[in-house]
């Protein structure tokens, strides 16, 4: 075979036989090879040694209240009562004919008018006449005589 | 089961065949199965993300997240893979994010601190065998460092490959990459590893 190192073909083969993980076949083969090839032999030493300070490393235990806490926290995470697993499912629909309802109202012309604008539409020329005369005598009326002479000046 | 389920799962298919089963059934309502997923897997999943975070309070909310997730997920389920996939491909995302998050605050303070404040160094009492107990908790310590300095997706590669004895295949569709990809992956952690833990022979 190859030299899984230089040729950098079948490197797995390398990890796999130091973890002791490699089948017969290959098993042989890699050690054939080893006899003639001191990097792949240091290869696999080193690795082993990685491999078995790796083993002793331990993981602390689990808390005992593991489950407890998760089923609490799947409880709290479910609808709380029949009300709302009632109503869940017809947020998507309420907001859908919500939705429906907007479109309609605005695309409908005549759905809104603009108060202010059709009150100016509806003001004839002679009640505007009217009005400025109105305001006119209302002016007069309220100035005091200094004010009227001044006023009166010309200018 | 469906038919491209079985071929998905291979020669080695009879704990998928049992644990996909029983996720199903969890889709169904039956919370006696997700109880029995979680008797099976919540301390191997613990021990990886614990490996993977080295804080044992974050692993252990960071596990519970999983199942959760898991759980709420349910309805959803459909066996694509290996259930064992599905739930690394989880808990590696949970993993690799707060690893992310906690590098964005925190730069690596925190692992020197818990480093040199953490349990692995403190001795109960003046037993016999304290000055073993003390070479061995610095040898672990030295692992544990060499793992943490390991880049975090060679770290969850090398974890799932040592420790949940997952092959290739199944760690390239964990981590979303492919099987020459995770080789990779491996070979360069490993080759860190060998240098940084060459004196422990």
């Amino acid at each position: 075979m190859n030299c899984p190192i230089k040729t950098q073909e079948n490197r797995e083969w390398l990890l796999e036989y130091s973890a002791g993980q490699l089948d017969r076949e290959r098993t042989a083969m890699i050690e054939r090879h080893m006899e003639a090839c001191p990097a792949c032999a240091r290869f696999v030493e080193e690795q082993r040694v990685v491999w078995d300070a790796l083993g002793q490393w331990e993981s602390p235990e689990l808390s005992a209240d593991f489950n407890r806490r998760l089923y609490q926290k799947i409880d709290q995470a479910q609808p709380s009562s029949w009300l709302q697993r009632f109503w869940r499912p017809m947020v998507p629909v309420a907001a859908m004919c919500l939705l429906i309802v907007a479109g309609v109202v605005l695309h409908t012309p005549t759905a809104v008018v603009n108060p202010v604008h059709s009150h100016v539409e509806g003001v004839e020329p002679e009640q505007v006449e009217r009005t400025l005369d109105d305001l006119q005598m209302l002016r007069e009326l309220s100035m005091t005589p200094a004010q009227e002479a001044n006023s009166s000046r010309p200018m | 089961m469906p038919q491209w389920v079985k071929e998905d799962m291979g020669a080695t298919s009879l704990a998928f065949d049992c644990d996909a089963e029983l996720m199903l059934r969890v889709r169904d309502g039956d919370g006696a199965s997700f109880a029995l997923l979680l008797d099976k897997y919540r301390v191997s999943v613990a021990h990886f993300l614990y490996r993977m975070v080295q804080d044992q309070p974050v692993a252990e909310e960071l596990a519970q997240e999983v199942f959760l997730r898991v759980y709420k997920s349910r309805e959803s389920y459909e066996p694509t893979a290996k259930f064992t996939t599905w739930l690394y491909r989880i808990a590696t995302h949970l993993a690799l994010n707060w690893l992310r998050d906690e590098k964005n605050e925190r730069g690596q303070e925190r692992l020197d601190e818990v480093a040199e404040d953490g349990p692995v160094r403190e001795v109960a009492d003046r037993a016999p065998t304290v000055e073993h107990q003390m070479v061995r908790q610095v040898k672990l310590e030295e692992v544990r460092k060499a793992v943490a300095a390991l880049p975090d997706k060679q770290r969850a590669a090398v974890l799932m490959h040592k420790y949940e004895e997952m092959d290739y295949s199944q760690i390239a569709k964990v981590l979303s990459c492919s099987e020459s990809a995770v080789k990779s992956l491996l070979f360069r952690a490993y080759e860190t590893l060998r240098v940084r833990l060459a004196h422990m022979a």
